[in-house]
């Protein structure tokens, strides 16, 4: 996360889908809103990249879309999560863990010792 | 794999914006109301909350774009956006458009005619399962350096002893005459061993295979059809196994029919299509024909999976060895030779084809070059649109994609129009015979075909393309932006590169010329050379007789006798004649030669003769000059004294600086009777135009054991084809049961005999004749630029008071120092390419002065030309009128 508190775009996918398996089914700006919600009011969803972020995984068919009604009774395009999705959020979590596993020994060596 | 998905679907979306589009206006709208609903929720006014959502969107348009890219794919719409303005700039210039496409499609479609033709050719595996494992096995003499042919013992031996190959098989050549059902015909077959489809691994669609014990002499009455025989002749019976059918006299029994993709091996016969019929050999090694210096068979093998051409070879050298120390007296010394069958088939063809290939690149490169000469000439009138461009901020990259994508489109148009070419040409190839180049009929417009087509038109585009669009795009905005800086005349931008261009047009032009030339010579000496012969009015036909009636030699030679007779009567018949075979037919038979008192220790190694046995006319018939002695009399009959005509060069070679005449000699072998030498007559060219002629000899046909297969050959007063038709009926008159086959003027098979070099002379000298109408169109348009261009400096001059006739000077003297640089660019790079026509020409040197002078005159006269046409517009020039335009 850049400083400024925007969210970087390889994460913005697995926030999605992360979201997308707490939450089911939901539209663009519930997902944006509910990933600024988790970190706490701390990043700020670019609006304007989450559409082409949400576009890419439905074309790689982890997500998929349906219109539906919001809550209050707005028209919106719902997205859910699909079974290869479940899969994808698994795997990249897993990585991501890792990953910042391994940032975090170089940031505190001292408790390597 | 969810990358490739994500991509289709991204094409898809590419291919049909529409519905993506609806969708994402929507959606961003009910984003909008969303936000919107809850920043009043949270209590800010509608206003506010509207600016705000639209703030955090980023902007409607800018995220409405960034998801219309990732929806569709946008490089591929910017380049249907080139193509379609490329299009429309065709379709501005058609003048410039129609030339472009023209020179590709010539250019283009000459290479793909000419690629199509090859890979059938040469490049695509023979008919056959493992076809690289067939070899053609031969015994080579170490005088004749004959290849094609080995004997019957010799094969017994190889096939005993052999190891690396799994079958060797043997064939000959055979003509039965096919009666019964329906006329007479006489079909093309071969005589095979029973292993012969077994060594092919061909099995017969209907039937069996010949069985090993069906090939003895007395038990080969059975045969194999062809597919095309079998429709043709018997109406695709599908009963026919177990029938028979007559061939001769002799009921054979069908026991196979071969499927309808078998592909016959290439026949040696001259005449007479492929084989059709296939029918056991039936030879065993008591059998005078079986000895080992009858070498008249052709020997197929199949390697064993696993074994090489040169362990065949290795082993058959050393099994050929033994043989020669186990019967010394029957081989006169030499070596074996293992050629793979596809090399064989191809031959000749193949260094024919290899000069076309080059030959067709040439055009290929000369049709770039004037591409890219006419995209530079065009390329001055961009350059304003092209610096706006630059200038507004497109990257060279994107400019360069937009120019180049032009191009191509250029280019592909040119490719598909060439493809017509690919079309017509085999088709037209096969008026030359089947015999100029040999699997022509495999020839087919496919995807391979179509695939390169399109893959060398991109590599033109690209190639003619990328130097005018990288000049363009170089950059230099100021000069381009100024007004008028079209005009300028000094330093006309790329005069370089197009005077570089010209040159190298010039020079290829030159070297394809050049061969064009060398074969045009040859073949012209080639067809100046004396046959021997008089071939002009000669009908040739070729009769078999069949039938119990016909089983004595008197009632053969009666019946010729009397088709002779009764032909001298037929008006338009100057002479007629019987003979056992004629020049350049493709008839070989020759025989033993031994000359009383000059034969060799063992008489196998004396010479052997072409035997004509002939009906007394026959000389006068083919206008071969009787040199000394007498000609043949109808006296000499059978019971006469033998007698024998011989050509000088068996006179030379036999009795040198003796007369032979009175000189006796034995036939065939040493045990036959004497036969006097009683005259000596002129060579004759017999199997091929360029073949030094051999030792021939004239014996009379009624001395001879009666053939009742024979040539009739008539000289006729008028042109000979019109005489057929009469002919035939005479000649049916006498027995209306007999075949007559193979009418043909003899000067048919003269040019049959050259055919293949007329073809690739034909094919040489079109893309020749296309180079130099390439080069001519290069320099008329580099020119013509050129004038048109300076056409403002010249108004100077003029008004200046220079002489019109000066100015056109000196606008030919620029051209012409183009054309003579290439000229001479062209002169050194043709001294070193025509080295490879080689075997192609004929008594000519490959740096042949005359011809190199001549082509560079044509060419130096048409650049003249080509420079003349547009320079004489100097002299319309007003001075005020080219002013003006200031």
């Amino acid at each position: 996360m850049s400083p400024n508190g925007e969210v970087w775009q390889g994460t913005l996918a697995l926030m999605v889908l992360k979201t997308l398996e707490a939450l089911g089914p939901l539209h663009g700006y519930g997902i944006g809103r509910r990933i600024e919600q988790t970190s706490g009011n701390r990043l700020i969803v670019n609006y304007g990249t989450l559409y082409p972020a949400l576009l890419k995984l439905e074309q790689e068919g982890y997500i998929a879309s349906s219109w539906g009604k919001s809550e209050n009774n707005r028209r919106a395009k719902f997205y859910r999560l699909t079974r290869a999705g479940r899969r994808q959020v698994v795997r990249e979590a897993g990585q991501w863990e890792e990953a910042a596993a391994i940032v975090a020994r170089f940031l505190r060596p001292e408790s390597e010792s | 794999m969810r990358g490739v998905r994500a991509w289709l679907l991204r094409l898809f979306g590419t291919l049909r914006p529409a519905r993506g589009e609806r969708e994402m206006t929507e959606e961003l709208e009910s984003h909008l109301l969303l936000h919107i609903d809850e920043c009043v929720r949270r209590g800010m006014s509608p206003e506010a909350a509207r600016r705000d959502a639209r703030l955090r969107l980023g902007g409607l348009a800018q995220t409405q774009e960034l998801v219309r890219a990732r929806r569709r794919l946008p490089w591929i719409e910017s380049l249907f956006g080139d193509l379609r303005f490329g299009l429309r700039l065709l379709r501005r210039s058609p003048g410039f458009s129609l030339l472009a496409v023209l020179t590709l499609a010539l250019g283009i479609g000459a290479n793909t005619a000419i690629f199509s033709l090859v890979r059938s050719v040469l490049w695509s595996p023979l008919p056959y399962p493992d076809p690289a494992d067939l070899m053609l096995l031969s015994e080579r003499s170490a005088d004749s350096g004959d290849t094609t042919s080995t004997s019957f013992a010799t094969w017994v031996d190889w096939r005993a002893r052999s190891r690396q190959f799994e079958e060797i098989a043997l064939a000959r050549d055979w003509q039965p005459t096919l009666s019964g059902a329906g006329d007479a015909e006489q079909v093309t077959g071969a005589r095979v061993t029973a292993n012969f489809f077994r060594a092919l691994r061909v099995r017969p669609a209907l039937g069996r295979d010949f069985h090993p014990d069906e090939d003895t002499p007395d038990t080969r009455r059975v045969v194999i059809l062809g597919h095309d025989l079998w429709r043709r002749r018997f109406d695709s019976d599908p009963d026919i196994v177990g029938k028979t059918v007559l061939l001769g006299a002799t009921p054979f029994l069908v026991v196979g029919v071969l499927g309808p993709d078998f592909r016959p091996l290439v026949s040696e016969a001259m005449v007479g299509g492929k084989a059709e019929l296939w029918a056991p050999l039936g030879y065993d090694a008591t059998q005078p024909w079986a000895c080992r210096t009858c070498r008249h068979l052709r020997a197929l093998g199949r390697l064993q999976a696993g074994s090489s051409r040169d362990a065949g070879l290795a082993e058959l050298t050393a099994i050929t060895g033994a043989l020669w120390k186990e019967h010394p007296v029957d081989y006169p010394g030499g070596d074996v030779a293992v050629v793979p069958l596809s090399e064989q088939l191809i031959g000749s063809a193949r260094p024919v084809l290899h000069v076309l290939l080059g030959a067709v690149g040439f055009v290929w490169l000369i049709a770039c070059v004037n591409l890219a000469l006419l995209l530079l000439a065009r390329a001055s009138h961009r350059e304003r649109e092209i610096a706006v461009r630059m200038a507004l901020g497109a990257r060279r990259g994107r400019v360069l994609r937009q120019l180049l994508s032009e191009t191509c489109l250029l280019a592909v148009l040119g490719g598909a129009a060439g493809l017509v070419l690919t079309v017509v040409l085999p088709w037209a190839l096969t008026a030359f015979g089947p015999r100029a180049i040999p699997r022509l009929s495999e020839v087919q417009l496919d995807g391979g075909v179509l695939l390169f087509t399109l893959g060398l038109s991109l590599a033109t585009g690209l190639l003619a393309g990328l130097a005018p669009a990288l000049r363009l795009t170089r950059g230099r905005l100021p000069g381009a932006l100024r007004e008028g800086g079209t005009r300028t005349s000094a330093g006309a931008p790329g005069r370089r590169l197009r005077g570089l261009l010209v040159v190298a047009e010039v020079a290829l032009s030159l070297s394809l010329l050049v061969g064009a030339g060398l074969m045009v010579r040859s073949l012209w000496r080639l067809l100046d050379l004396p046959p021997g012969f008089d071939a002009g009015r000669v009908l040739t036909m070729q009769v078999s007789l069949v039938g119990p009636r016909y089983e004595t030699d008197g009632a053969v030679r009666r019946h010729h006798d009397e088709v002779l007779a009764r032909l001298r009567a037929l008006p338009g018949v100057e002479a007629a004649a019987v003979a056992s075979q004629v020049p350049l037919a493709g008839n070989y038979d020759s025989h033993g030669f031994h000359a009383e008192g000059r034969m060799a220790a063992n008489p196998e190694q004396d010479p052997s003769a072409q035997r004509y046995a002939v009906s007394p006319d026959y000389l006068r018939v083919m206008g071969i000059p009787l040199v000394r002695g007498r000609a043949l009399a109808a006296s000499d009959v059978d019971g006469a004294p033998r007698v024998v005509l011989i050509n000088q060069t068996a006179a030379a070679r036999v009795w040198p600086g003796s007369d032979p005449l009175g000189k006796r000699v034995k036939l065939g072998g040493t045990d036959g009777p004497w036969w006097t030498v009683i005259g000596v007559v002129g060579d004759v060219h017999h199997q091929r135009l360029d073949e030094t002629p051999e030792l021939q000899m004239y014996v009379p046909h009624a001395q001879w054991e009666a053939d009742s297969q024979m040539i009739i050959a008539i000289r006729a007063t008028g042109p000979p084809l019109e005489l057929a038709a009469a002919a035939e009926r005479v000649v049916r008159s006498v027995d209306p049961s007999q075949a007559i086959f193979q009418v043909a003027a003899l000067d048919q098979y003269v040019s049959t005999s050259v055919a293949g070099r007329r073809l690739s002379l034909v094919m040489l000298a079109a893309f020749a004749a296309l180079a130099l109408l390439l080069s001519a169109i290069g320099i008329y348009g580099v020119t013509s630029y050129g004038v048109a261009r300076r056409t403002h400096e010249m108004g100077i001059r003029l008004a200046l008071g220079a002489q019109p006739v000066q100015l056109m000077g000196s606008i030919l003297r620029e051209g012409m120092a183009l054309a003579a640089a290439g000229i001479a660019v062209g002169v050194a790079a043709a001294l070193m390419l025509t080295r490879i026509l080689g075997a192609l020409l004929y008594e000519i040197s490959p740096t042949d002065p005359a011809t190199f002078v001549a082509v560079a005159a044509i060419l130096a006269a048409v650049a003249l030309l080509a420079c003349y046409v547009p320079a004489r517009r100097v002299l319309r020039v007003e001075p005020t009128e080219a002013l003006r335009g200031e």
